[in-house]
């Protein structure tokens, strides 16, 4: 096998068939440690939560990847490419339309499902939102429509004050009844307060990058198409799991609804409206 | 090697002689066979197919041909394990080397090929009267005729001890050659033409076994009997033929 | 019970279901590996192989499983290196099977050889010359290389995954996969090959030796071509079947089809080169090894007829089939289409092993029978149960089967 051993013989066969061997398993060899290494860079320069996010929207279903121009109507069923991150998508800018413009313009008094979807904040596909304060800070909280859905939450671990969070990675984790739920952060932020559901909003938080990317933030009239996509799809699942007529339209989601319908795969639900894996 | 069909009578003796010289293993149980057995030599009996009084028998004692042209055994070994010397022309096993996978059997045509199904066991007392010259074999692997190296390493011994290059042909005869009893089997030296063997592989009523498969054994066959050599025509057998181990 | 670990959004049986599923695998598991520890212990006598037999049962099916195996290899070729996204559906179900398929091959290799722990002279002392030692050299390393391919899969286990270094791991090995199939597309054709070139190089059985292109004979080419037909065709058969047992459906409607397609195409080229190999070899090779074919099949059980239904029958009949749109778009003739090459190949890989040994090759030989005894038997029963063990827990634990969550519905 190797020059030195009795019988080796340096004849074209022995170095074309042998170079060919050592030739794959370096390959092998190589490939494997390359994605060791890879792997070290990117928790080094903080990649890792971008991975688990790419990872986790892959597995998500189509229904849940709809792009937002979908629910404005100027795409036609068009799937998300870019893991919601509209500021390097190539389509969205071919999209002619008034940027970043919060009004206050309650458009529906009663709210999707009676969920309440103020129009001064900015909503992430996660189903939290983002309020820009006074005095430079953010704030960010769990919007109503999860909310009602999930209810008061067991246990909320938000992440300390001095905390970076990534957008669409891990904001906090919230556990209800056996569940573990991974809350997506927003927007790249630095902690600066924590609050809770009560207060009515989770986290204060500032930002060192400016400008702050908002860009694939929903507002405005995105916001009330979006909301209604996400309940169509939650009556979907609901008619997977035999719960018969749920979500009657002018109708409210009751409250503790997950022991209303002790048989819904509740875990799964939740973890889907969260866009988790 | 010539052996001539004409003289062997099918006494068996070169097979007994082989198998105590080379340390053969015994049958452990009842369940060795002539297919699972190891015989270095064994002796076919093939009659001619005819009814009497036209019926005959021929005896072939079948060892390895020890092949010389693109040696299948040697070939397709993975590790190595079989040499072809070409100053003796013997193709040698190792033994220690063989991995047991049995390629080279399937690759030889001669049957020549033996594998140890059993580990060796020699029943008690039976064990004195192994040939302190001839290494036993593990299972597991495969082994085949060498014309008694052990001999011929002894013949070495002794004209190096006399201070010759040569060995003498009288100093290295294989068990079988000097067993049989109507010196059916002719063994010497092929490039030396004045040679006992050298002549009878010249002769005319000398033929190999599949001679068109290219293999170049080293092992001759002689018959006077047409029908004997009209037999050994046939690349392979119509599947009619007996055969006894 | 065990339901932390099963991914979000599918379902499965429960643990004592899925217990009562695994426990008689495992009982055959285990007897299996008594049968083995014999072999091991005590020899290989306890086989009804001999000296005329020296292949039997076993060497004859890790030649089937490495050709049905296949699979594993083309579906990354065809789509990491030709880039055909449908495949994404089966693939890793596909590397589990090629894993199954080799490591169960390798392993009954083990018991096969005499001695085992020698296995490591074919690399230290290689003869380049022989078939065998490209065999053994490929399959170690494409065994390496789905072990490898084996780890993503694993890494999706839903717990594992929460690992922040599994999940960057598998990402990034994720990443680097298509250098992977490539290597192992690689290995793959030179095994597959070389497993035909065993035969195909003994000149000392005119039966199975064939004429040579370059330094490898026809069979080289041959069993690459006819495992490339049969392993689409196996992940077929195997994907419609866990589909009947866990009774979901697991891929989208034409992911079947597309399979049955490739096979069909590759499967009609097969049957054309083997053709004309069988036609040279017959008016040719064999005669010049002074046979002819009429003494090959004359007689015994083997009569003509087996190359009749080898190449016809189980080869040019179902490769009609799956290239008819038609015939791809009924389910009943699709799977059955399917299972008929996958019996044609393992008709080929019988007749080259079995058939050749039990030939006579002296004038006075007299053809032989040989039956497997139930250590044999046993043995690869035990391979079946463990690659029936090992897919049953990736299935249930991990993500077989990407499909799945979207086409979930009651």
């Amino acid at each position: 096998m190797f020059p030195w051993v009795y019988g080796f013989h340096w004849t074209v066969y022995q170095v074309v068939f042998l170079g060919a061997f050592f030739a794959a398993a370096g390959v092998i060899a190589v490939t494997v440690s390359k994605a060791v290494i890879r792997m070290r860079k990117d928790f080094q320069s903080d990649r890792d939560d971008g991975i688990l996010w790419h990872a986790d929207f892959n597995d998500l279903p189509e229904a849940a990847k709809l792009c937002r121009h979908t629910f404005t109507g100027e795409a036609k069923k068009r799937i998300c490419g870019n893991q919601f991150d509209c500021g390097s998508c190539d389509y969205h800018p071919t999209v002619v339309r008034s940027e970043g413009e919060i009004g206050s313009m309650p458009m529906y008094d009663k709210g999707i499902l009676g969920a309440q979807l103020p129009q001064d904040r900015l909503y992430h596909r996660g189903h939290t939102w983002v309020r820009r304060e006074e005095d430079g800070t953010y704030t960010i909280g769990l919007d109503d429509f999860i909310h009602r859905l999930i209810g008061n939450p067991d246990r909320i671990d938000l992440p300390a004050p001095g905390a970076h969070l990534h957008a669409n990675g891990t904001g906090w984790i919230m556990k209800k009844k056996r569940s573990r739920l991974r809350v997506l952060a927003p927007i790249d932020c630095v902690v600066i307060a924590q609050g809770s559901i009560e207060k009515g909003w989770l986290l204060k938080v500032r930002t060192d990058e400016a400008p702050l990317r908002l860009g694939h933030l929903l507002r405005g009239e995105e916001i009330a198409p979006w909301i209604m996509h996400e309940a169509e799809r939650l009556e979907k699942m609901f008619e997977m799991a035999h719960v018969g007529c749920t979500l009657a339209d002018g109708g409210e989601l009751m409250p503790d609804i997950d022991k209303l319908y002790p048989k819904v795969d509740w875990e799964s639900v939740w973890g889907n409206m969260l866009l988790e894996g | 090697m010539v052996i001539d069909l004409d003289r062997c009578n099918g006494c068996g003796n070169c097979t007994m002689a082989c198998a105590v010289e080379n340390n053969i293993t015994p049958a452990p149980n009842s369940r060795m066979n002539e297919r699972n057995g190891v015989t270095w030599l064994r002796v076919f009996e093939v009659p001619n197919g005819g009814q009497y009084p036209e019926s005959e028998t021929v005896f072939i004692p079948m060892m390895c041909q020890q092949c010389a042209h693109e040696t299948p055994c040697v070939t397709v070994c993975p590790q190595n394990a079989v040499e072809l010397d070409p100053a003796t022309g013997i193709v040698a096993q190792i033994p220690q080397r063989c991995l047991g996978c049995r390629y080279c059997m399937t690759a030889c045509p001669y049957h020549a090929r033996y594998f140890n199904w059993w580990d060796p066991e020699w029943p008690a007392g039976l064990e004195k009267q192994l040939n302190p010259d001839a290494a036993p074999r593990m299972r597991g692997v495969v082994e085949k005729c060498n014309f008694c190296h052990g001999r011929m390493h002894a013949a070495k011994a002794k004209a190096a001890a006399s201070g010759s290059l040569e060995i003498a042909a009288s100093d290295y005869i294989p068990a079988c050659v000097e067993s049989c009893p109507v010196e059916a089997i002719v063994f010497g030296d092929l490039n030396d033409p004045e040679s006992k063997v050298s002549k009878l592989a010249h002769s005319e009523h000398t033929f190999r076994f599949l001679e068109r498969l290219g293999t170049e054994p080293k092992v001759r066959f002689h018959s006077e009997r047409s029908w004997v050599r009209a037999m050994a025509e046939n690349s392979v057998g119509s599947g009619q033929e007996e055969q006894h181990g | 019970m065990d339901k932390a670990l099963i991914q979000r959004g599918v379902r499965r049986a429960s643990f004592a279901k899925f217990s009562v599923w695994m426990l008689p695998w495992f009982a055959l598991f285990l007897f299996g590996l008594y049968a083995i520890y014999l072999c091991l212990a005590e020899g290989l006598n306890h086989t009804n192989m001999d000296n005329r037999f020296a292949f039997g049962l076993w060497i004859y099916l890790d030649l089937t499983v490495i050709a049905l195996g296949a699979g594993a290899f083309f579906t990354g070729f065809l789509l990491y290196i030709l880039r055909q996204k449908e495949l994404g559906a089966v693939i890793n179900s596909a590397v589990v099977l090629g894993l199954i398929c080799y490591s169960g091959a390798v392993g009954i290799l083990m018991v096969d050889v005499g001695q085992p722990l020698r296995s490591w002279f074919t690399f230290y002392h290689p003869n380049v010359h022989s078939m065998l030692t490209e065999v053994t050299y490929c399959l170690t390393c494409y065994l390496l290389v789905l072990l490898i391919e084996y780890v993503p899969i694993v890494l999706k286990n839903r717990q594992l995954r929460q690992v922040p270094r599994l999940l960057v791991f598998e990402f990034e090995l994720h990443k680097l996969l298509p250098v992977l199939a490539g290597v192992g597309t690689f290995l793959s054709f030179f095994h597959q090959g070389s497993l035909g070139g065993l035969f195909g190089v003994l000149h000392g059985r005119p039966f199975a030796f064939r004429e040579a292109f370059g330094i490898w004979p026809s069979t080289f080419f041959l069993f690459i071509l006819s495992a490339a037909a049969a392993g689409p065709s196996f992940i077929l058969l195997t994907t419609w079947l866990v589909q009947k047992i866990t009774q979901k459906q697991l891929v989208k409607q034409g992911v079947l089809q597309y399979l049955g397609k490739i096979s069909g195409y590759l499967l009609l080229l097969y049957v054309m080169v083997k053709s004309i190999d069988s036609l040279i070899w017959i008016n040719k090779t064999a005669p010049a090894a002074g046979v002819s074919a009429y003494q090959f099949y004359g007689g015994g059980t083997f009569g003509s007829w087996i190359l009749f239904v080898e190449i016809v029958a189980l080869g040019l009949l179902p490769a009609l089939l799956l290239v008819s749109q038609k015939v791809r778009e009924n389910k009943v003739w699709l799977v059955l289409s399917a299972f008929m090459v996958c019996c044609g190949v393992m008709l080929n890989r019988f007749v080259m092993t079995i058939q050749t040994l039990s030939l006579p090759t002296l004038p006075f030989d007299e053809r032989l029978s040989y039956t497997p005894s139930w250590e044999e038997a046993a043995a690869f029963l035990c391979v079946v149960a463990y690659g029936v063990l090992l897919y049953s827990f990736t299935f249930r634990y991990s993500v077989l089967f990407p499909q799945e969550r979207e086409l979930e519905k009651l």
